[in-house]
């Protein structure tokens, strides 16, 4: 049954994406299922840096999730989702997929790549954080890169762990309790070479522990690698609205368009050049309020000033803004 | 193009080279500056045009191919691939490859199935398969080959601890500097001897933004300088070959016709696979006589000659002849 | 802890898996010994330069060390830079050594014209190349791979 429509626009944060269509939906455990996605006409998929996620739109909101594959040349993007009974509706909606359904996602976004240089991959997971890190176990594989993972999940409740143990061998280790794990990792984190960096995804008291006890054993930040699943920042920020105090009107910033695209729409001209908050063309004059600095550009003595804003990325911190406009 | 020809009549028969010459200069003085913006738009100078592609392939494809090779069999050094960055030139190769063939669908094409790859270009009568990430299937390997593809110079830049390291490349026409020296180098240190951009932060700024490009992004900004002769590889390595020019040019007769303004179209892109940077650096070289016969270019270039603060013009290493070259300009 | 190995023996004193400080001093002014590890366990090692066999016996000991380590490095630039270089290529991060350099003490200087590597006194601008006999400008502009600052040929622009 195809209940999920297409919605009729695409949200922000799936702009300049792809509409892919649902290949297969199967299930994994009673709470994570697997689906896989594809070019309805055919043809690979953009690749991707092991540890991606995608963003994914449901109804009118989006969520993001790991994708499992290498990332090498893709035909199919696949992803496997927790269902969360009281969260948002993204995963429930996302449960709901169908066969045939088409979706709106993002370009796959890269957050936590593995190191080049490494020469051994540690990687520790709990629950569905297994979803990136077998992301890295698969594109360590291609490269002829060793890994080997630490997966911890509750008994009966473990996804892709049929997957983890072909592609893995004696390199998976399993936990299904606190007391045992902490046996593994202590006795891994004391005996890796020099090679070897550290990548962990789960809940994040289990990452902060993984990860304190990592440097309580002397490794540096620069071997620590971690994501918090299902928190890829989308960072659409919160709506505000802009007085342009010489034209005399009022604008209304929403939440995943910016200022500048919002002063566009309403005819305003504003030289510009990066649109990425680099390089300081598109530099307003403020009046009153205090801008919410997400620029390169200006340096932190200026920002503190609150009297220059960068309107391709910054927006605002007060519900308000006046411009010399 | 917005050749305005009823005008001006002698701009009806500008030659290519100069109404696609990316003339980089917006005002009448110069300041490094974080200038970059998306690539693949056009855009229109006074003389013509720039800019619509990725890779641009002009009149000088396969003379500028010829030059790199003889560069590279003579100093291997050119190209420098660091053994953790093999993955990530083939990312480049089949990245730049896929956008060649999108942008001259008439002379290019490439398939690829899983690893397999058939790329022909029938500019230089090629039609090759290759495998993906199998570094013997291609004549050179994928770095030399990328190389013999395109006109631009290859850096690619790897993130990891917070920055980013010029671990691989190919890089013939150098406009003075070593790439064999800088491999293995920090963005911080690549760019220690530029003057004034420490002060102004402009390299760490620069650097974040690359490193928060996502992959797939492409942006590009243009940087420029002088050659004395029709020379692209101005290379530290050869130095001592072109050196001793800087310090007779300016009172050469010659000098229009000897000096040109070289302009580098770098184009940034993330790489989709590896996530790393990659620098694409086409450079244009155009003589000063060829400048003047666009009446603004002249008067422009000329002003910045002049204005050019002493440590710029020291560093871009022109301070001894760019009296004289803003004195014709501004003469003519 | 204190563990000392003579530099032909280098490794053989140090347990596998060792996880603490290795101080490794090159020359007569590399002195590691005032620099303080604190209660991590600590090997020490001298060498008289960062030459081919002091430069395989510092790998080998890194090798056979487990992440959690850090290397602490005494010496003139030319020796420790060396040092570094080769310590990086084992798998070892900025963020894992310390160097302690003797500023007066010698440094490399590459020609690009040659690739010849010339070692030169700390003092002075310019240096004839050990290859090619250029005379060298020695340029502020120092590769951490090969352990060197860049030269290049001097006074070229002048000649005419």
């Amino acid at each position: 049954m195809t209940t999920t429509a297409l919605p009729i626009s695409a949200h922000p944060a799936v702009e300049g994406g792809l509409q892919l269509e649902v290949t297969s939906v199967s299930v994994q455990t009673e709470s994570i299922v697997s689906i896989i996605l594809a070019n309805p006409s055919g043809g690979t998929l953009p690749s991707y840096v092991p540890g991606s996620h995608l963003v994914v739109q449901y109804g009118d909101g989006v969520n993001a999730y790991s994708l499992t594959g290498s990332g090498n040349a893709p035909s199919e993007y696949a992803i496997s989702v927790l269902r969360v009974e009281d969260g948002a509706g993204g995963s429930m909606a996302m449960h709901q997929l169908a066969v045939g359904d088409r979706v709106y996602v993002s370009r796959p976004r890269s957050a936590f790549a593995p190191v080049s240089t490494a020469t051994h991959h540690l990687l520790v997971a709990a629950g569905i954080g297994i979803t990136p890190v077998l992301s890295h176990a698969r594109a360590a594989a291609d490269r002829g890169t060793t890994s080997s993972l630490i997966y911890v999940y509750r008994p009966g409740a473990g996804a892709h762990v049929d997957e983890a143990r072909e592609l893995l061998g004696p390199a998976l280790t399993e936990c299904s309790n606190r007391t045992g794990f902490q046996e593994v990792l202590t006795e891994q984190l004391a005996s890796q070479n020099l090679g070897t960096h550290l990548y962990v995804c789960g809940p994040g008291a289990f990452m902060d522990g993984v990860l304190g006890q990592a440097r309580e054993l002397g490794w540096p930040e620069a071997r620590l690698h971690s994501e918090a699943f299902g928190a890829a920042e989308l960072d659409e920020g919160e709506p505000f609205s802009v007085n342009l105090v010489r034209s005399g009107i009022k604008l209304e910033v929403p939440a995943g368009v910016s200022l500048l695209e919002t002063l566009e729409n309403a005819g305003k001209t504003i030289p510009n050049m990066c649109r990425k908050g680099i390089c300081g063309e598109c530099s307003l004059s403020v009046l009153r309020g205090a801008p919410q600095h997400r620029d390169l550009y200006l340096t932190d003595e200026e920002k503190a000033e609150n009297t220059t804003m960068m309107c391709c990325v910054s927006r605002s911190e007060d519900p308000e803004l006046e411009l010399d406009l | 193009m917005s050749i305005n020809i009823d005008k001006n009549p002698e701009s009806d028969v500008l030659p290519e080279r100069i109404r696609r010459f990316p003339f980089p200069f917006t005002a009448e003085q110069y300041r490094y500056s974080a200038n970059v913006e998306p690539a693949h738009k056009t855009v229109e100078t006074e003389a013509g045009a720039w800019g619509a592609g990725l890779i641009d392939i002009d009149e000088f494809y396969l003379q500028e191919l010829a030059d790199r090779d003889q560069i590279l069999t003579r100093d291997p050094s050119r190209m420098q691939v660091l053994p953790h960055m093999r993955p990530a030139v083939w990312d480049a190769l089949t990245a730049v490859l896929s956008s060649m063939a999108e942008d001259y669908p008439d002379t290019m094409s490439f398939h690829r199935e899983g690893n397999t790859c058939r790329w022909q270009n029938t500019l230089q009568n090629l039609n090759i398969e290759f495998t993906a990430g199998d570094d013997d299937s291609l004549p050179g390997g994928p770095m030399r080959f990328l190389g013999s593809q395109i006109q631009d110079d290859i850096v690619l830049l790897d993130i990891r601890e917070d920055t980013m390291w010029l671990d691989a490349g190919l890089v013939s026409f150098a406009a003075d500097w070593s790439f064999s020296f800088d491999v293995g180098m920090n963005f911080l240190e690549i760019h220690g001897p530029v003057p004034r951009v420490k002060e102004e932060n402009i390299v760490r700024r620069a650097e974040q933004f690359l490193m928060r490009l996502q992959p797939g992004e492409q942006f590009r900004r243009t940087n420029w300088t002088m050659t004395i002769g029709q020379r692209l590889d101005t290379s530290t390595e050869t130095y001592p070959e072109w050196g001793p020019d800087r310090g007779t040019i300016a009172t050469d007769p010659d000098l229009p016709d000897k000096l040109h303004l070289r302009v580098e179209v770098q184009h940034l892109i993330r790489l989709p696979h590896t996530g790393v940077v990659m620098f694409l650096i086409r450079s244009y070289l155009l003589s000063l006589t060829d400048i003047a016969k666009v009446p603004v270019w002249r008067e422009k270039l000329g002003h910045v000659l002049a204005e050019l603060p002493e440590d710029m013009a020291e560093y871009k290493g022109i301070i001894r002849y760019r009296k004289a070259a803003s004195d014709w300009l501004l003469a003519s | 802890m204190r563990s000392v190995s003579m530099p032909s023996a280098a490794g053989s004193g140090l347990e596998p898996g060792f996880r603490g400080v290795i101080c490794a001093s090159f020359g007569v002014t590399g002195d590691t010994a005032g620099h303080d590890t604190g209660d991590r366990p600590r090997h020490d090692l001298r060498f008289v330069s960062a030459n081919p066999e002091a430069l395989a016996d510092l790998r080998s000991v890194l090798g056979c060390s487990h992440v959690g380590v850090r290397l602490v490095l005494a010496g003139p630039p030319a020796d420790i830079r060396a040092a570094a270089a080769a310590a990086a290529e084992c798998g070892l991060l900025e963020e894992e050594m310390t160097l302690l350099c003797d500023e007066a003490g010698p440094r490399v200087v590459y020609c690009p014209h040659c690739r010849a590597r010339t070692t030169v006194g700390a003092a002075g601008t310019e240096a004839e190349c050990s290859g090619c006999a250029t005379t060298l400008f020695i340029a502020d502009h120092f590769s951490r791979r090969m352990g060197a600052y860049l030269g290049y040929s001097a006074h070229v622009e002048e000649a005419s």
